[in-house]
């Protein structure tokens, strides 16, 4: 079980992007799209077999000829401004019927990954993943972050479109990020490397349709291009979210009125700190929790 | 530190340069089971080893079937006389890598095992009155070659569809290949109305297999009398139910039922039969 370094290439001071799947492929969608826009390299990889059951099979006249793993791969690009390495789980070592790892192999693939960002010196960690919010469709989503030590609040507040746990009402600086999106954060804390989770706001309603969303990923990406001074090319990423949308309207018109009306709703709904006097009522605010949870189990869909 | 084994040797056995048989509890027509029981009566296969199951199972408690508490088991058993190591476990729920590799560890460190062979069923929409092949996938060509004098299909073309993953037996194929450990994993086609019952054309079909490649000298006698009582229960519930008999008639006109008459036909030969015990 270990880290196969396929180079190694010369990097100064570099930040290290990682992400695995969750809800709405949100972080891996932001990593890949780094990954793609700025041409990184592969250097490197976990090896697969004592952290995941294989994916697939390929029989050629009788005779086996591969059997493939989920990979986890490192790639790395060198900028003007800043060197980065990218790191992109395609599963997470989950074992069960849980997509989120959890345990004892959670831990190991944190601290290998870590491993990689101890050995090139990086100088802090982004994760990156989902935030289920009360939020409409039409809206642009918010950033989320998350910390994992206290000195890195006062950057974090400059970000633009980002809040804060503390900032979200009602929840008094307290959640939790489920699967190694959020427990590379935890494992880096206990190793002294900074870290930060930068989580794409989904509406609820949406959470649990087996569609990726885009338009959270290009709200985490300003985030992180801006934080890290470079620039891509996401237009591809902003086509990709303009069709999505269109999905997702299409699906939204079938939704009966009276669930509908519901849902028009979460575009008034302002749940951070500070704002106005919110213009619907708890009791508003929980009814349409309430509804969304019926129609989608009546539609049948799990939640990842 | 040292790692403790997750397997426990009760007794080293005599034999060298063994042959491999690996089969699971949970298999259509109950192909891996039904073949590795008979090889251990056949042979008198001595329990000598198991796999400890705490790293393997999820032991928050038990399963019951058929009214009988259930408790995963992975058993080793060597048969002197044939140079055979059997295994036959309840599939792992995780750490199955480290599972496939302890049991490739038993087998060549304990018993000089030198090839492999898996046991699967696979489901077939096909009426039982069909002809069982047997197909044969291989860890390398020279192993392909080696089965040439048998009547296996050989020659199969897979890829794991989408939504699905590959079957241990195809990981522990793998594995062996990576220990250059010669590897067959070996499927039969079962009948989809017969894939939670008993297949033991099937079965019969593997003995005849190894009683042929390993010279084991079978006595084929139960097989038969089991093959016989299924053939005249089969027959019994198509005179019985017009229904079943429609349904396999048009199987054995290579005619496609729906799944709603699959679903039919395979609830109604599992009642008859589960009826005639």
């Amino acid at each position: 079980m270990g880290v196969k370094l396929y180079k190694r290439p010369r990097l100064k001071n570099p930040v290290m992007i990682a992400s695995w799947p969750g809800i709405a492929n949100i972080g891996l969608i932001v990593v890949d799209t780094l990954r793609e826009a700025l041409k990184a390299e592969e250097f490197g990889e976990i090896e697969p077999w004592d952290f995941f059951y294989p994916q697939r099979v390929s029989i050629k006249g009788g005779v086996l000829e591969a059997l493939e793993f989920p990979s986890s791969k490192f790639y790395f690009r060198k900028t003007r401004k800043q060197d980065l390495i990218f790191f992109i789980g395609e599963e997470q070592p989950a074992g069960g019927s849980s997509v989120y790892a959890e345990g004892e192999k959670a831990y190991q693939i944190a601290n290998l990954v870590l491993d990689v960002a101890e050995k090139f010196h990086c100088r802090r960690v982004y994760t990156s993943g989902a935030a289920v919010a009360p939020i409409h469709h039409t809206m642009v989503p918010r950033v989320w972050a998350v910390p994992n030590n206290r000195d890195l609040i006062a950057e974090t507040r400059k970000y633009e479109n980002t809040i804060l746990m503390s900032e979200i009402e009602g929840r008094e600086g307290q959640g939790n990020i489920v699967g190694l999106n959020g427990l590379l954060l935890g494992v880096a804390r206990k190793r002294g490397i900074e870290a930060i989770c930068v989580m794409g706001e989904i509406p609820v309603y949406l959470q649990g349709l087996p569609l990726p969303y885009p338009k959270a990923s290009r709200s985490v990406l300003e985030v992180l291009t801006r934080s890290l001074g470079i620039e891509v090319d996401i237009s591809k990423l902003d086509r990709w979210a303009e069709e999505l949308e269109q999905e997702i309207e299409d699906v939204y018109r079938q939704i009966p009125s009276e669930i509908k009306q519901q849902l028009e709703k979460l575009k008034q709904v302002t749940y951070a700190r500070p704002a106005e006097p919110s213009p619907i009522t708890e009791e508003d605010k929980r009814r349409i929790m309430e509804d969304i949870d019926k129609l989608f189990k009546k539609r049948g869909r799990g939640i990842e | 530190m040292s790692e403790r084994h997750p397997f426990k040797v009760l007794k080293k056995p005599k034999i060298q340069s063994s042959s491999l048989v690996v089969g699971w509890n949970e298999d259509a027509g109950q192909l891996g089971p039904g073949v590795i029981d008979y090889l251990t009566g056949e042979l008198g296969g001595e329990r000598f080893g198991e796999i400890e199951p705490e790293d393997f199972f999820s032991l928050g408690g038990i399963r019951v079937e058929q009214d009988v508490a259930q408790f995963p088991e992975s058993n080793f058993y060597s048969c002197h006389e044939n140079n055979l190591v059997i295994f036959r476990s309840t599939p792992p729920g995780f750490e199955w890598y480290k599972f496939l590799n302890s049991i490739l560890d038993v087998a060549e460190h304990y018993c000089g095992t030198k090839e492999l062979y898996t046991i699967g069923g696979m489901v077939a929409l096909a009426a039982h009155t069909t002809p069982r092949a047997l197909l044969a996938t291989t860890s390398s060509q020279e192993v392909k070659e080696s089965l040439k004098q048998y009547n296996l299909v050989r020659d199969m073309d897979y890829q794991t569809p989408p939504g699905q993953r590959p079957t241990l037996n195809s990981f522990l194929l793998w594995l062996a290949g990576r220990r250059n450990i010669a590897g067959v994993s070996l499927w039969v086609p079962i009948p989809f109305y017969l894939v939670r019952s008993e297949d033991s054309r099937a079965q019969k079909k593997v003995l005849q297999f190894f009683d042929e490649r390993l010279g084991l000298n079978i006595d084929f006698g139960d097989i038969d009398h089991a093959i016989q009582k299924q053939s005249e229960k089969l027959a019994q519930a198509r005179v019985r139910l017009p229904e079943v008999d429609d349904y396999i008639l048009r199987l054995e006109s290579n005619l496609r039922l729906s799944q709603e008459e699959n679903e039919r036909l395979t609830k109604e030969v599992e009642e008859f039969l589960r009826e005639e015990e």
